[in-house]
């Protein structure tokens, strides 16, 4: 005959810290995994707009991003940035350049394209659309979600590459043409994919879509 | 090929990040802001710690003591509040860094200008005497390179007496004196001997900083000053019609 042992108490306690350990151990594995997984995904259809014309949608890998363009204060650098924007040519173009909580910048449309992406030269690309002249004279808060174009050391080069920035920066004021604002989700790009040893990135997220609410 | 592409990718991808907005704009490391919110959007940074610049690296500026800073800072902000907004971007500048023992090649200077990152480097431990002229000066060579086709060195060279040659550069003399002679003969100082363009730079800082019955009197007794006084001011009248000296 077969005597059926009793576990002891202490027996019990370490089987349910076990499989409490082990429950923890998977979904942590999960949540830690899924780094979207907190980020708010603002759906521009549940929002009503001041000035609807004006509103982008940036799709990035944890949610949209809304901005509001301002062509009031940068007529012709908002006007080329809606022509790439219908253009869709920032589709798979990726975050090239990105500092923990201070910058992201993307928009070589030559060297960043997904499945194109040229480390050695991103960049440095090129619209094809020619430059635009900076437009830097008037006023701009450069505060925490601002969007403006990237250039070269030089005025009037800016193109198609845009940065946002993610803290206030106020000597950018008068140095880079601003373009707009980020309405909603400026957590979705504080999860854009960025390397504490380099503003550059290797295997870099990308822009899903970007288009005109209108 | 390929290992030279890969050494130099690996080193871009190695590269610790800078994100120092400052070091971004001028490429003078560090700097942190003193004052931004100037009315003529003049913004001023100081030096925390020493630098050095310069492919050579020959630039070399010393942390500015804080209380040589605040003193100093009133002296440079009341003197250059004198220039517009619209000056100042015609002109090309927007940062003054302010430190102390400036030196390039290890010749002390008081300033040294930068039209293209759009900044002047000031000495603010610079001689007293001279230190508020000396800062008009400066900001001179930010114009007379941003405007290299306006300011001719020959046209200029002509208003002197045809005997008197400028040195071979302005730091190839041991004429330096910057007091301002009792009888100009066509220079207000020693230094202005000593090229052309510090001699433009010269006339400048005295049309700003003498009073106007001074420089009237100087035109007056002087014809060859007088010349090369109504010479800067239609070039600048050329740069910004609006300014007056």
């Amino acid at each position: 005959m077969i005597k059926k042992i009793k576990a002891s108490a202490s027996e019990k306690f370490i089987f349910i810290f076990l499989i409490i350990l082990s429950v923890a151990t998977f979904s942590t594995y999960f949540v830690v995994k899924n780094k979207c997984l907190f980020v708010k995904n603002f759906n521009p259809k549940d929002i009503t707009f001041k000035k609807p014309n004006n509103i982008a949608i940036l799709n990035a890998p944890c949610g949209n991003v809304i901005i509001e363009l301002y062509p009031n204060v940068s007529p012709n650098a908002v006007q080329r940035f809606v022509t790439l924007i219908k253009s869709n040519a920032y589709e798979n173009i990726a975050f090239h350049r990105v500092i923990e909580n201070k910058l992201i910048q993307a928009g070589d449309l030559e060297f960043g394209k997904k499945g194109n992406l040229d480390y050695g030269k991103i960049g440095t690309g090129k619209s094809g659309l020619g430059t635009i002249k900076s437009e830097i004279d008037n006023s701009f808060n450069y505060t925490k979600g601002s969007v403006g174009l990237a250039r070269t050391f030089k005025n009037d080069t800016e193109d198609s590459q845009f940065f946002i920035i993610l803290q206030d920066e106020p000597l950018f004021e008068g140095e880079y043409t601003p373009v707009g604002k980020v309405l909603y989700g400026l957590e979705v790009l504080k999860k854009i994919k960025y390397e504490s040893r380099s503003e550059y990135i290797l295997r870099p997220d990308f822009i899903n879509s970007f288009k005109m609410l209108n | 090929m390929n290992i030279i592409r890969a050494i130099l990718l690996l080193i871009f991808f190695v590269t610790p990040v800078k994100a120092n907005t400052i070091y971004n704009l001028i490429k003078i490391p560090n700097l942190e802001i003193y004052e931004i919110n100037t009315k003529n959007k003049l913004k001023y940074f100081y030096a925390v710690r020493p630098f050095r610049l310069g492919t050579q690296k020959n630039i070399v500026c010393s942390n500015a003591n804080k209380k040589d800073l605040e003193e100093k800072y009133k002296i440079i902000y009341k003197n250059l509040n004198r220039y517009s907004y619209d000056y100042l971007k015609k002109i090309n500048l927007k940062y003054i860094v302010l430190c102390e023992n400036l030196s390039i090649s290890e010749l002390y200077t008081a300033g040294i200008p930068d039209n293209i990152m759009k900044t002047l480097i000031l000495d603010i431990q610079f001689n007293e005497d001279y230190f508020e002229r000396v800062i008009h000066h400066e900001v001179f060579h930010i114009i007379y390179l941003q405007y290299k086709e306006i300011f001719n060195d020959e046209e200029w060279i002509k208003f002197n007496n045809p005997k008197f040659k400028y040195a071979e550069c302005s730091t190839c003399t041991k004429n330096i004196g910057l007091e301002k002679y009792k009888e100009t003969k066509g220079f207000f100082t020693e230094y202005s001997k000593s090229t052309a363009s510090e001699d433009m730079a010269e006339v400048y800082s005295h049309m700003i900083f003498l009073k106007k019955e001074e420089i009237n009197q100087i035109r007056k007794s002087d014809p060859i000053l007088n010349n090369k006084i109504l010479y800067i001011e239609n070039k600048i009248k050329q740069i910004d019609n609006t300014f007056t000296f």
